[in-house]
């Protein structure tokens, strides 16, 4: 089967021994590819697999896999993605990151639909590949650095036609939330940079030596040109024009803005932070991944600065900004900064500073320096996290796990689920997305459900949760999983009329299937439930499908006046849905035969 | 079961009006769609309207369930008590008005409600005057409003004679900084009887709201504050050249988003609108 793949796979993954760059082709066979498409879902597939079952995620033999899809290398415009996907040391259970730009393109064009790692090199090391052509190369000149000034580095040493994905220092001292980096792109949340830096990788880097064929080039072709006109649309209008940004004062004004470790949701000093007047005092340039046509990057520099500028988005402003009370905007913009040169998730480095910040309110934190609102003492915390110093070894953990440290209560106001830091969507107000955050495989997350969307689309009650909502998510995950498998960007979501419809149509050019909506739907199912397996497997409990006390404790006045409430029974009652839709048992546990697949039980 | 439900009393004979007042016109919407709107705006429980039987009723959202009287001409008090009976295991009180309020304030509908703790009527009075329907009854009136209809005895101040009634004064009423805020003629509770109060009450300008603009609908990323006159979201929109759409939706005072052109909007009002593809 791998001698003659579907159109747009190779039919193989490549694994590769770090410790000495071995490698042997692990050949995919079609059925599998299939079932799982690629990226995340390929990737959760993998981790089944070669993954030693409760290996620790920092341990040599714990896989480390980049993942390709059978749409990258295709004219489809925001195709050129990758997953990153392993164990998480923040969440000890399955993390999955999407990065995108050249390195897609050329990794998969290494002739492999994954490059999985294991095994850890003797001294810091920059792994390469090119073909079938696997080697290893001394890092010690990069070590230390940036992944950007490591990413030049190591193409201005290897030379023309190199993409490289590496990790900063955070990454190298193992901070839990440590990412991987691409062209300013990054594999953000999980802490796959500790993961890359237990192997001693400062960096992978990808030389193109093949092509790849769709099935029917002229029918790719011509959905290329109907996807880039639609993707220039009203439907992303949003992203184009000031990027994620564009959520900071709408999100504010709908008491969904995460302020002050989410002890209220509307942040009285917003304004500095807007699009508009951030705008007014620095030029803003706008850029696009490869082969994207949306443009959604939007980067800040001051007017008549130098460099390339501070990319901003809604989710690294909310948790660096409001999340810690921070209004200063040349604070958040070099706290943006200090995290992209450490190589840290500003999501969960925010929320982890902000519960560090509270801590230290309530006297449970010996850092009397660290105050809401004080953009030096955000930027000392960062770079206390970046460097091992001061409180930075505790804040490196990740909130639970130092709130484990700290004790006292702190668990209770530690934003996160299974470990990792809610993105900046308020649970109270948004209670679809409440659900899809306490469910979802990876922990607190806004990429692989998307709930808020029906929180925010005017056809749900966004403070009563309930079936609508468990629908919602639903059906949120099951969109996500296909489009992070095939890979597309989310961005692109708001101009399908008929998604299941339309990305069976995609996929059956690119490989020549005759998939449709029917099956689409099942394999979305499929990989949610196998990362969910994924993680029984590895000491899910049900607890771990569940919200932080302070959002079912607490309740929340909104600028309307009305209360927000999250009861514990409103949430466990749209959990109890949720499992019943999904086929799960009433402890989460998929059922024996709940799918046809090997990885739908723990073994 | 704490919750408030609303409930609208529709039918009656409308004589000095000469037709019903239900489906009358103000500023773009009907009096009994504003009513309802401004019930669900000011509540957290279900909105119901009770109609006689058969009338014809303008359009109305989904989630307003409506209820037919068994018969015709029994007053008020049936309707309270068909509506009650419906309520009964869903909500603990119902704030109960008729259709013919088109300055009723949501500000005027939570006073009232505030009060129903140790009430099982609270009784707005009004110039002098008690407002049965612009009150808040106990569900578990229910049955002694039905024997009442039952014997005959139609008058809603029947079923005060053995129910703990608070009456709320002009005085108490106003002590709410909020409704003396929106309200402070209480003219919630004007009514429109008689072809002189309804052209009365079209020629009262609409409410005077704020539309706020974000993200690309505002261009440049400034929020774009326009003060305009309309007493729907549909108009308020318009009124700065927007369409809610696929695209596009908006809130009210931040609260809940929608797409409802015929949403009710009162004096103060702010409304936001934004792009519709959250997230990011």
């Amino acid at each position: 089967m791998a001698d003659s793949p579907p159109g747009g796979y190779f039919g193989r993954a490549l694994v590769i021994d770090v410790r000495d760059a071995s490698s042997r082709v692990m050949p995919l066979p079609e059925v599998v590819l299939r079932n799982h498409l690629g990226g995340v879902g390929l990737g959760t597939w993998l981790l089944h697999e070669l993954g030693p079952v409760g290996a620790d995620p920092l341990a040599p033999e714990s896989p480390l896999a980049f993942v390709f899809s059978p749409l990258v290398g295709t004219p489809l415009t925001t195709s050129a993605k990758f997953a990153v996907v392993a164990k998480s040391p923040l969440t000890r259970m399955l993390t999955d990151a999407l990065a995108s730009s050249h390195f897609a393109i050329s990794g998969k064009l290494t002739g492999h639909d994954a490059l999985v790692l294991v095994g850890r090199a003797e001294q810091p090391s920059v792994l390469s590949v090119h073909g079938s052509t696997v080697a290893l190369h001394d890092a010690h000149t990069e070590w230390g650095r940036s992944a950007a000034d490591a990413e030049s580095a190591v193409r201005a040493r290897l030379g023309g036609g190199w993409q490289v994905a590496s990790i900063g220092p955070a990454g190298e001292r193992g901070v839990r939330y440590a990412t991987i980096s691409h062209d300013g792109r990054h594999a953000g949340r999980g802490g796959l940079g500790a993961v890359m830096g237990s192997k001693n990788l400062k960096a992978l880097a990808v030389h193109a030596s093949t092509k790849v064929a769709p099935a029917d080039p002229t029918a790719v072709l011509a959905a290329a040109r109907d996807l880039r006109a639609r993707s220039l649309g009203r439907a992303t209008e949003k992203v184009r024009e000031l990027g994620t940004m564009a959520n900071v004062l709408a999100y504010n004004a709908l008491s969904t803005l995460p302020t002050r470790n989410f002890q209220q949701a509307t942040f009285e000093a917003v304004s500095p932070l807007a699009p508009g007047e951030l705008a007014a005092a620095r030029t803003v340039v706008r850029s696009s991944c490869a082969s994207c046509s949306i443009g959604c990057a939007h980067a800040y520099r001051r007017k008549g600065g130098s460099g390339k500028g501070v990319r901003l988005e809604y989710q690294n402003v909310s948790a660096l900004g409001p999340m810690c009370g921070v209004s200063d905007p040349d604070a958040v913009l070099a706290a943006s900064a200090r995290c992209d040169e450490l190589g840290i998730d500003t999501i969960s480095a925010g929320g982890t500073v902000a519960w560090a910040m509270e801590c230290a309110e309530r006297k449970l934190l010996d850092a009397p320096w660290l105050r809401f609102g004080d953009g030096s003492a955000l930027l000392r915390a960062l770079d206390e996290i970046g460097a091992g110093t001061g409180i930075g070894p505790l804040l490196a953990l990740g909130s639970r796990a130092a709130a484990t440290v700290v004790g006292a209560g702190s668990l209770a106001f530690a934003a996160q689920v299974k470990g990792l830091e809610l993105p900046g969507y308020e649970p109270r107000t948004m209670q679809a997305m409440a659900l899809g955050m306490a469910v979802n495989a990876r922990g607190a997350d806004h990429n692989r459900s998307g709930a808020y969307e029906a929180d925010l689309s005017g056809e749900l009650d966004r403070l009563r949760g309930g079936e609508a909502h468990v629908r919602a998510a639903v059906e949120s995950e099951d969109r996500a999983a296909v489009m992070d498998s095939m890979i597309l960007c989310s961005f692109l979501r708001g101009i399908f009329d008929e998604p299941f419809v339309e990305w069976a149509a995609l996929l059956a050019a690119v490989t020549g299937w005759d998939i449709d909506a029917t099956e689409l739907r099942a394999t979305a199912q499929r990989i949610v439930l196998a990362k969910r397996a994924y993680n029984l497997r590895e000491g899910w409990q049900p607890a771990d499908d569940w919200l932080p006390e302070r959002f079912l404790s607490q309740d929340l006045t909104m600028a309307s006046g009305r209360t927000a409430s999250l009861t514990p029974q409103r949430l466990r009652s749209m959990i109890d849905g949720y499992y019943a839709v999904r086929g799960l048992d009433p402890d989460g546990r998929p059922a024996t035969g709940a799918m046809p697949d090997s990885h739908a039980s723990p073994r | 079961m704490a919750e408030t439900a609303g409930v609208v009393l529709a039918g009656g004979r409308s004589s000095r009006m000469g037709t019903s007042k239900a489906a009358l016109e103000w500023h773009g919407s009907t009096l009994l769609r504003r009513v309802t709107g401004i019930l669900a705006r000011g509540l957290e429980g279900p909105v119901l309207v009770v109609r006689a039987p058969g009338q014809p009723l303008p359009p109305l959202p989904a989630s307003v369930e409506v209820l037919d009287d068994p018969a015709e001409g029994n007053g008020p008090l049936q309707g309270i008590a068909v509506a009650l009976a419906a309520l009964a295991d869903r909500a603990g009180t119902a704030f109960v008005c008729s259709a013919d309020l088109p300055l009723l304030h949501p500000a005027f509908v939570r006073r009232v409600v505030r009060a129903s703790d140790a009430a099982d009527v609270v009784l707005p009075v009004v110039g002098g005057h008690r407002q049965p329907l612009a009150a808040c009854y106990r569900t578990c009136l229910a049955g002694a409003a039905g024997r009442l209809v039952a014997a005959g005895r139609l008058r809603p101040a029947y079923l005060f004679e053995g129910a703990r009634v608070v009456q709320l004064e002009e005085g108490e009423l106003l002590g709410d900084p909020a409704l003396r805020l929106a309200d402070p003629h209480l003219d919630s509770v004007a009514g429109v009887n008689t072809p002189a109060d309804y052209r009365a009450a079209r020629n009262r300008p609409a409410p005077q709201v704020t539309v706020r603009r974000f993200g690309a609908l505002a261009g440049g990323g400034e929020t774009g504050d326009r003060t305009v006159r309309a007493a729907t979201l549909g108009a308020a929109v318009a009124a700065v050249g927007v369409t809610l759409d696929r695209y596009v939706i908006a809130a009210v005072n931040g609260d809940q988003t929608s797409r409802d052109h015929e949403l009710p909007l009162v004096g103060g009002d702010v409304v936001t609108v934004l792009s519709a593809d959250a997230g990011g």
